[in-house]
């Protein structure tokens, strides 16, 4: 299959790589400490090298920027809560109460005038034609029924622990609340089908089940033990009616060899990969990406990102949209994935992709989060002390072929 | 002592000098001031080694006494009524020999006025002891010029019992090492520092050493005991998380330049903020909050952490829903295993 041929080349060529670095390895090796004799061996903890990665790097991409989302990164994050719309209780009123607003319900939907022109030489999506009706449109596609609410700007207030009803569901779900944009960008419209590919540790799978426009949905995580954990989130939220199996597929299979189980077949795709997690990198020791064990799987991550994108372009429709999402803030693992997956379709499997401008669906939540500016592919939500939110990067594709 | 005297009139004088015609009251005020400040002293001179002697010398607080010792009649009105309500008006038997003291340093009636003002507890302490206090300043480094102004400027210091205060100077000097002069130039710029908790003190001074890689001198010329730990440490983090300060390695080296810990304490919080920070006020007031409840859920406790190593976050497991255990949804903070 074509498919099983690109994976061969893209494999092939990170073989050769390999090959290229062992070399370089055996002349390293000269250099190396000799441990018998060293007194200390420099111990340089995860999290350090995280840091120390991402300054080299975001200063440059970011450039001023930086400082800012560095200070958020190493400070306490902000949380949303997604309200569980088939929980009977309502804790919307209660979280009112304490200062919280859903930031969906209270968009901005006055267009700004000073907003910038669309930028960048791809096609535009249809319904915008100015930015007054733009505006109002892009609130009208955005995915039903999520209501999410946070604290202001600057409010450092903290969610208490979500009450069970009494049908013993859960009332709301604490989550990052940037991480419910794709859900909503993702425009899930009435009796669609969906395709999570990603889906641990399963906060925008429950999201995209608050819309209730899903017909049918299709939650994969490679992780198995991170897929029991979204069981047991659905379980805690969802009433028995909605678990059934034509409603809801839950498996773990890799999601790169997605091609074997069906092409063609969603309306929509969500593939939120796995990434650097850059927040989680710099506070969490255990198990971290940069640390020295796990250092080949991180340079693993573009392919493997790519990989999944593709099959997300495969397993949609034609005319559907995938919806491709990372919380980091590099590039390389951003916007240049999206293009090289919309290139490597296009040239190996036939199908052709347009990038779908997501400015309209930005401006309608510039004053909830910080969007990075300027940005052609896709939109980014850094993380800023007074909105400690993100990081979240997401680009909308349309499968055209 | 009356060398001292001797050496004022010398001063007053020459301020009298260029034309003071106008203000020949005050003259006339000043020199009788002087005047019984010298025959205090020179009384007290004679019986130094007796305490109580001083007090013989001591006359009645009254209005009477109070003008002439030199004061206006305004000036002796505000430090009468000020003594009657913290003494209460019977037991207006209270000497001026604090005044005495005080009057003997070369402090002028207004300044007397200001101090009691600030410091109306000084009504209550006996004469004998005020002036012993004094005396242990000096001993303490605290000399001409200094000891004026730190009494002017904290005049509470002189309700601290010497023992405590000698306490104070010796914890500084033996657990902080600082040097006998950089000790007098603290008292001089931070007298408030002999009032705080010993222990709260060492925190300041090992945050500062450890944490920030400042020495004993950097800490001395910055003034760092005249800001409050939360004022320090905001400061410091928010430098140190936006990327602007580093902790030193063990060999004293930083990859950036750290601005100085003078520049960072002084400077206002626009110029803090435009200079340094390179952020919005914004910015700083929520993580000021941030840091605040970080510290709360820490227990304020510093952990001798290796210079070599990042600042210990707790780390902060939320999402993860397990039923039953709502209790521990939320921020649960666990500490990082080290």
């Amino acid at each position: 299959m074509a498919t099983q041929r690109l994976w061969n080349s893209m494999a092939a060529q990170g073989v050769l790589h390999n090959k290229v670095r062992n070399l370089l390895q055996i002349t390293q090796k000269r250099h190396r400490v000799k441990t018998k004799w060293a007194a200390t061996h420099p111990k340089l903890s995860a999290t350090n090298l995280a840091l120390q990665n991402f300054d080299a790097m975001y200063s440059m991409q970011l450039g001023e920027l930086w400082p800012s989302v560095r200070v958020s990164l190493l400070s306490e994050r902000k949380y949303g809560a997604l309200v569980n719309n088939f929980s009977c209780g309502d804790p919307v009123t209660d979280l009112q109460s304490l200062g919280c607003r859903d930031f969906i319900a209270s968009s901005s939907t006055a267009a700004d005038p000073f907003s910038p022109p669309y930028s960048g030489s791809h096609q535009f999506d249809q319904h915008i034609v100015n930015e007054g009706i733009g505006i109002d449109l892009a609130r009208a596609s955005i995915s039903p029924n999520v209501k999410c609410l946070v604290f202001p700007k600057g409010d450092t207030s903290r969610f208490k622990p979500a009450r069970l009803d009494s049908a013993g569901l859960l009332t709301y779900y604490l989550m990052d609340a940037a991480s419910v944009l794709p859900v909503l960008a993702l425009n899930v419209q009435k009796e669609e089908s969906v395709l999570d590919l990603c889906a641990a540790p399963g906060g925008k799978t429950l999201a995209l089940l608050q819309t209730q426009a899903v017909r049918f949905i299709w939650a994969n995580d490679w992780s198995g033990s991170r897929m029991s954990r979204l069981q047991r989130t659905l379980n805690s939220c969802l009433p028995h009616d909605l678990l059934s199996e034509d409603k809801l597929c839950i498996t773990s299979f890799d999601g790169r060899e997605w091609h074997e189980l069906g092409e063609n077949t969603f309306d929509k795709v969500l593939v939120d990969v796995p990434c650097t997690t850059d927040r989680h990198s710099l506070i969490e020791e255990d198990n971290n990406i940069f640390s020295r064990s796990r250092t080949k799987e991180k340079r693993n991550l573009p392919l493997c990102q790519t990989q999944l994108l593709l099959t997300g372009l495969q397993a949609v429709r034609k005319g559907g949209e995938v919806m491709y999402s990372t919380c980091t803030l590099s590039q390389l693992q951003n916007q240049c994935v999206v293009e090289q997956a919309i290139s490597l379709a296009n040239q190996e499997l036939g199908i052709t992709a347009e990038i779908v401008h997501l400015q309209p669906f930005t401006t309608l939540f510039k004053d909830t989060f910080h969007f990075a500016p300027d940005l052609n592919v896709g939109a980014m939500v850094l993380p800023h002390l007074t909105a400690n939110f993100g990081p979240i990067y997401f680009c909308k594709l349309r499968r055209l072929s | 002592m009356i060398r001292t005297c001797g050496h004022q009139v010398v001063r007053w004088s020459l301020r009298l000098s260029p034309g003071f015609a106008l203000k020949s009251a005050l003259v006339e005020q000043n020199a009788r001031q002087l005047a019984y400040a010298c025959r205090m002293c020179s009384h007290t001179q004679e019986s130094q080694t007796s305490r109580a002697s001083a007090q013989r010398h001591g006359s009645e607080l009254s209005l009477r006494t109070l003008l002439d010792m030199g004061f206006t009649e305004t000036q002796a009105d505000q430090v009468y009524e000020g003594a009657t309500k913290i003494l209460g008006r019977k037991s207006v038997t209270h000497d001026t020999s604090t005044i005495t003291a005080l009057l003997a340093l070369g402090l002028n009636a207004s300044s007397i006025v200001k101090i009691f003002d600030k410091c109306p507890a000084l009504y209550t302490e006996k004469g004998a002891v005020v002036q012993q206090r004094i005396q242990n300043l000096w001993k303490l480094g605290l000399v001409e010029g200094s000891i004026q102004r730190v009494i002017s400027y904290y005049p509470h210091i002189l309700t601290i019992p010497a023992k405590r205060v000698n306490a104070a100077v010796q914890f500084i000097r033996t657990k902080c090492l600082f040097t006998a002069q950089q000790m007098r130039e603290i008292l001089r710029d931070s007298p408030e520092v002999v009032e705080e908790d010993l222990n709260e003190l060492e925190h300041k001074f090992q945050y500062a050493y450890f944490r920030m890689g400042v020495k004993q001198a950097e800490m001395v010329k910055a003034k760092l005991f005249k800001v409050s730990m939360e004022e320090l440490r905001c400061r410091h983090c928010f430098l140190e998380r936006r990327g602007f300060y580093q902790t030193p390695d063990k060999k004293g080296q930083t990859l950036i330049i750290n601005p100085k810990l003078k520049d960072i304490l002084s400077a206002t919080e626009d110029i803090y903020l435009s200079q340094f920070a390179k952020a919005t006020k914004e910015e700083l007031d929520v993580f000021r909050k941030l840091v605040a409840r970080e510290d709360e859920e820490k227990g304020n406790t510093l952990e001798h952490c290796d210079i070599e190593e990042d600042e210990e976050e707790a780390e902060e497991d939320l999402t993860d829903f397990k039923r039953g255990s709502m209790g521990q949804l939320g921020y649960v903070k666990t500490k990082r295993k080290k």
